[in-house]
């Protein structure tokens, strides 16, 4: 397993994935540096202000679109002259490669998590935000929204591992990313829709008792659930999959 | 020569999906106000006494979006059928200029565009009686919430399907595409000279017609750049 996770890195590590993992960051640091959250200084912790801010655009639409570009990117390979063929000749099997890939995946949108870490900071320091750096708050916002992607990441790589295109899991990945933006309003549908959950879960809300922002319930049902549905339809895709 | 171009390209979306996604762009933009009036009518309802004018302004809070994404996606169909299969050698042995070649591209992509913002418009119009909104249809607003966006769109239409044909890696292209949509989302407070801001129609004089003839007069240049360096490139 560990080798076809290293295979899988060296095949990733010179196709621009350092540029494409920056980008998410880049944005959230321009969007802090950008924000006025001295308004509400006094009134609550500068860094809360400066971390809502800086989530609106990257939580809502950059974390899910961006899960499918690695999940395409993974696949990438195998999609040119018949690489699916070559890695399955190998003595591995396909779940296995399945799960590698789902795996590097994860690991990748982690990365895009702890730079997005440093972008906060950094945009705090350019700032100047004179309140104690709120450690807990921020990490589970972090670990949050990487938690919140795996139901994503599932589906994407199912797209991916169907479809030839990046188009088209970039297609499909849209489609579900955008109602969010109308479902994160709302108190009824937000919960259970699983592309308003990076949102959700990163979304600082102070006084829950909970590792993370949203309940346990909703973690287990809505997340767990649908990562479980989309990792076995592609894991059975995968394995039904002429190559 | 153009015409058989275009036959050709027009050929090779058969079947792809691409004509769906053309016709998924507008339901989608549309389907969410059905959601949202339908949720909450009354409500939206008390929000402004110009029914009509509130429901324009609510279609276009997702049409840029959808726009923007739309032209990111079909910028890189239109590009992996040659990138996919390496058939750019094949395209370009052809007795057809490369230029005429990037053109019938370009071409096939504001027609899918042009397509998507009648359907926009007549969608629009369908679900705006059914509402029952009262009053006089307003035409005008209409046409301009239909295809202003369009126009506005250009240059990032031109900027996407150059990014998409010049790069191997497709992730490239599209992760450019997330960069953009997330600056027309977050456009309202972003300098009026982001092309990314302009299917927004928000700017500091308050005219949309401005973000049209910028639309066009950009988009012509960078669509032009874009040809001449597709010309000049090696083909791999």
């Amino acid at each position: 397993m560990l080798s076809i996770l290293k295979s899988e890195w060296f095949k990733l590590r010179k196709s621009k994935i350092f540029g494409i993992l920056l980008v998410g960051p880049l944005i959230g640091l321009g969007a802090g540096i950008g924000a006025n959250t001295a308004e509400t200084a006094g009134v609550m912790n500068e860094w809360y202000m400066l971390l809502i801010y800086m989530n609106l655009p990257y939580s809502i639409l950059f974390l899910p679109l961006v899960t499918g570009v690695l999940a395409s990117l993974v696949c990438r390979y195998e999609h040119q002259a018949g690489g699916w063929k070559q890695l399955l000749a190998l003595p591995v099997t396909r779940g296995k490669v399945f799960a590698a890939k789902y795996a590097l995946i994860l690991l990748l949108v982690l990365l895009i998590q702890l730079f997005y870490l440093a972008a906060i900071f950094g945009a705090g320091l350019y700032k100047g935000v004179p309140d104690p750096f709120p450690a807990a708050i921020i990490w589970k916002s972090i670990l949050g929204g990487w938690v919140a992607t795996f139901p994503l990441v599932a589906l994407q790589l199912w797209m991916s591992v169907w479809f030839k295109s990046f188009a088209a899991p970039f297609a499909v990945n849209v489609v579900f990313t955008l109602p969010s933006i109308l479902a994160m309003n709302s108190e009824k549908v937000g919960p259970y829709y699983p592309w308003a959950q990076p949102f959700a879960m990163m979304y600082p809300a102070a006084g829950t008792g909970d590792i993370f922002f949203i309940p346990w319930g909703q973690l287990l049902t809505v997340i767990g659930g649908f990562f479980l549905l989309f990792y076995l339809g592609g894991y059975f895709c995968f394995q039904r999959k002429a190559v | 020569m153009m015409g058989k171009l275009l036959a050709a390209e027009f050929m090779k979306i058969k079947r792809k999906g691409i004509w769906f996604l053309t016709v998924l762009g507008p339901v989608g933009v549309v389907a969410m106000q059905m959601v949202n009036y339908g949720v909450r009518k009354d409500y939206l309802f008390g929000q402004n006494d110009d029914r009509w004018g509130y429901y324009l302004d609510n279609i276009h809070s997702f049409t840029p979006l959808a726009i923007v994404l739309g032209i990111v996606i079909l910028t890189s169909f239109m590009s992996s059928i040659e990138n996919e299969t390496n058939a750019w050698k094949q395209l370009i042995a052809l007795p057809v200029s490369k230029m005429s070649v990037y053109l019938s591209k370009f071409t096939v992509l504001m027609v899918l565009l042009l397509v998507s913002s009648v359907l926009l418009m007549l969608f629009t119009i369908a679900f705006g009686l059914f509402l029952d909104l009262g009053g006089e249809i307003p035409y005008s607003g209409l046409l301009k919430y239909s295809f202003y966006p369009f126009f506005a769109a250009l240059p990032v239409l031109a900027l996407q399907l150059w990014a998409a044909t010049v790069s191997v890696n497709q992730g490239v292209p599209i992760t450019m595409g997330i960069l953009g949509v997330i600056l027309t989302y977050a456009g309202f407070t972003l300098p009026d000279w982001l092309i990314w801001k302009w299917p927004l129609l928000l700017n500091e004089w308050n005219e949309p017609l401005i973000n049209v003839l910028l639309g066009i007069g950009a988009g012509v240049l960078l669509y032009t750049a874009g040809m001449i360096d597709f010309a000049r490139r090696d083909v791999k």
